[in-house]
């Protein structure tokens, strides 16, 4: 049974008045990609920044790797690789100046900037300085610094946010590629189903709390509806649309009565999407 | 906090100086442009008095009382001669005697004697000639007024030895020196906390107190590294160099703490500009007064570079030792150790 690589306990945070992480608590256990989901000031950023050391929980403890963070953030920073939200590079030095500069800060030895460049689909660029750089470039190159002390957590705050799809396809690769070298994925995303189709697990915050958190599979289970949808024409030549819920006793006799009395031209089952859950149990939208 | 994890951000931080052209291009001009004044201001003080005369058949006369006064006569052979003289700024004061002067003294007469002051020569000065032109016509007469004069030089007699104007303006230099040195810091830690970039460093095993050392150090050493230079090329450390050296390093701690205050109040370089100017003019004010003394007044003594510039202007110009200027550097050192703390508190408070 695999340890948890993070824990935190009654967190909470606040802005003056504003209470921006209320009391909240979950477990993510070391290789586990765990996604943090919730629409802008849910409270994303500040329990990452609470989880990173960046600053202190005004109560509740977080604890990573069995460290409390509170307590000895540098000791935790050596452990994990965060990758941020928002751009921040020292644009006017190469990929490879800026890739060598945090290997010193995490005391890495023997340091092959080239590799972790080639890594992120930016082999032969990394002289160049940043500033020339796409925003896929610099997110990729954003990734890579988060990977220079081959973190044990990797915090990912929103990492294919406006990116390309060839970027956020090579961001996500990298994503199962740590895991798979054994690494715990924190992952804060609007992308609903990017969050789908990496995470083992979810969270859903909303105004500062943890409204559900599951398997992606078992929420849809819990909270969605299958349904199939059919497309049948009229006889004029015009398409109508027919919806019928599945996992119903009468489901059956539905789907057969359409096709006995309708002339169907598409046939397909939808699923529940995350986005959908969200909406249902939260009353509203991400965006 | 390592040495290794040290100098990587002070070598980033060089790095990024000499990549920002703005911080390269001022931190070498200034340099180099402030040791060109220094050398394009005269090396020496003219302490003669030039004055122009026009004087018909007395010309002799009238040298033999102002020899060794240190009074140099410009004869002119026309009246309108020497008012242009006057006029243009060959001289600043021009006396025109009448031919017959010598005579009409002997007969008891009292000839008129023109006196032609330029026009930008001070009130003080322009009160002054006509007293001296008279103590002169006196001597010249043989007559002179029934008393003896003790002159006394209270200090040292810097008479032949006057502080030329261009060592008068080191210490304004060097005070130059250290505020560029302030703008490039500021701006570049204000760019660092705009972009986030010191966000990052900070998420790693270098501490909040790592990097305060690593970029005091930086910005310590840039700032005295450049005023030290300065001050080699121009002649300041020849006198007491220790000294010299000691006080250059308060100033540069000082302004390494006015950087770090100036950078957590500014959103970006335009911000770090004008505040950084306006600093720059409050701490010339003292090294304006040493270039012209008779500024002087005890609230310049509120401005904390004042004990930079009056201990390195006492150094420089008068040979003063520790003895002498001992207070003063102790004043420095506690001004540069407050603006240090206060600069890393306010800092701090824009790392959160």
């Amino acid at each position: 049974m695999p340890e948890n690589a993070i824990v935190t306990n009654n967190l909470t945070y606040q802005y003056g008045e504003l209470v921006a992480v209320d009391h909240i608590g979950f477990e993510v256990a070391e290789q586990e990609i765990f996604a943090f989901l919730g629409p802008n000031g849910a409270g994303k950023s500040t329990t990452i920044n609470m989880l990173t050391g960046q600053i202190k929980p005004k109560e509740g403890q977080a604890t990573i790797l069995g460290m409390d963070v509170a307590d000895d953030p540098n000791k935790v920073q050596e452990k994990i690789g965060v990758c941020f939200e928002i751009t921040n590079l020292y644009e006017q030095l190469s990929a490879k100046d800026n890739l060598s500069l945090f290997a010193k800060l995490f005391g890495v030895r023997e340091f092959d900037p080239e590799a972790l460049i080639k890594r992120v689909g930016l082999d032969g660029r990394g002289d160049d300085i940043v500033e020339t750089y796409s925003k896929g470039m610099k997110q990729r190159l954003m990734v890579a610094r988060a990977l220079v002390n081959r973190p044990d957590v990797l915090f990912l705050d929103e990492p294919t946010e406006g990116l390309d799809p060839q970027s956020s396809l090579a961001i996500r690769n990298i994503i199962l590629e740590e895991r798979e070298r054994g690494a715990t994925i924190f992952l804060t995303t609007h992308d609903m189903a990017e969050a789908d189709k990496l995470s083992d697990r979810v969270a859903f915050i909303d105004d500062g709390n943890i409204a559900a958190l599951d398997t992606p599979h078992n929420l849809k289970q819990q909270y969605g509806k299958r349904v199939l949808r059919a497309e049948v024409s009229d006889g004029d030549g015009k398409l109508q649309e027919r919806e019928i819920e599945l996992d119903k006793a009468e489901t059956a006799a539905e789907v057969e009565q359409l096709f006995e009395q309708e002339q169907v031209v598409t046939v397909h089952t939808e699923e529940a999407t995350l986005e959908d859950i969200f909406i249902e149990i939260t009353g509203r939208a991400l965006d | 906090m390592n040495r290794e994890m040290l100098g990587a951000v002070i070598r980033k931080d060089l790095r990024l100086w000499f990549k920002n052209r703005f911080l390269a291009v001022i931190t070498i001009a200034a340099l180099f442009g402030y040791a060109g004044i220094y050398y394009l201001l005269p090396s020496q003080i003219d302490e003669t008095l030039e004055i122009g005369v026009f004087a018909p058949a007395i010309a002799s006369a009238l040298s033999a009382p102002l020899e060794e006064e240190g009074v140099i006569l410009e004869q002119y052979a026309s009246e309108a001669a020497l008012k242009e003289a006057v006029t243009e700024g060959e001289v600043p004061v021009g006396v025109s005697f009448p031919g017959d002067l010598l005579a009409a003294l002997a007969l008891g007469e009292r000839p008129t004697v023109d006196i032609y002051l330029s026009a930008d020569l001070p009130q003080e000065f322009s009160d002054l000639y006509p007293i001296l032109v008279e103590e002169w016509i006196a001597l010249m007469a043989g007559t002179s007024m029934p008393v003896e004069f003790n002159e006394e030089i209270l200090g040292p007699d810097m008479a032949g030895s006057l502080t030329p104007t261009r060592d008068r303006m080191l210490p304004l230099l060097a005070v130059f020196v250290l505020m560029v040195e302030v703008l490039g810091l500021a701006s570049l830690i204000s760019e660092e906390i705009t972009t986030g970039t010191i966000k990052a460093i900070l998420i790693t095993p270098l501490s909040t107190e790592g990097l305060f050392t690593a970029k005091g150090i930086f910005g310590v050493g840039l700032a005295f590294v450049q005023v030290t230079l300065l001050m080699l090329v121009t002649g300041g450390l020849i006198k007491q160099p220790i000294l010299i050296l000691l006080i250059l390093l308060m100033g540069a701690v000082m302004v390494t703490g006015i950087a770090f205050l100036m950078a957590s109040a500014s959103k970006d370089m335009m911000s770090v500009m004008w505040k950084g100017m306006l600093a720059m003019l409050i701490l010339a004010i003292p090294a304006m007064n040493v270039l012209l003394p008779g500024l002087t007044t005890d609230w310049i003594k509120i401005i904390p570079s004042f004990y930079l510039v009056d201990a390195v202007h006492q150094v420089i110009n008068f040979d003063a030792s520790w003895g002498a200027v001992w207070s003063n550097v102790l004043i420095l050192a506690a001004f540069a150790g407050v603006f240090l703390a206060l600069g890393i508190l306010a800092l701090r408070r824009q790392f959160r």
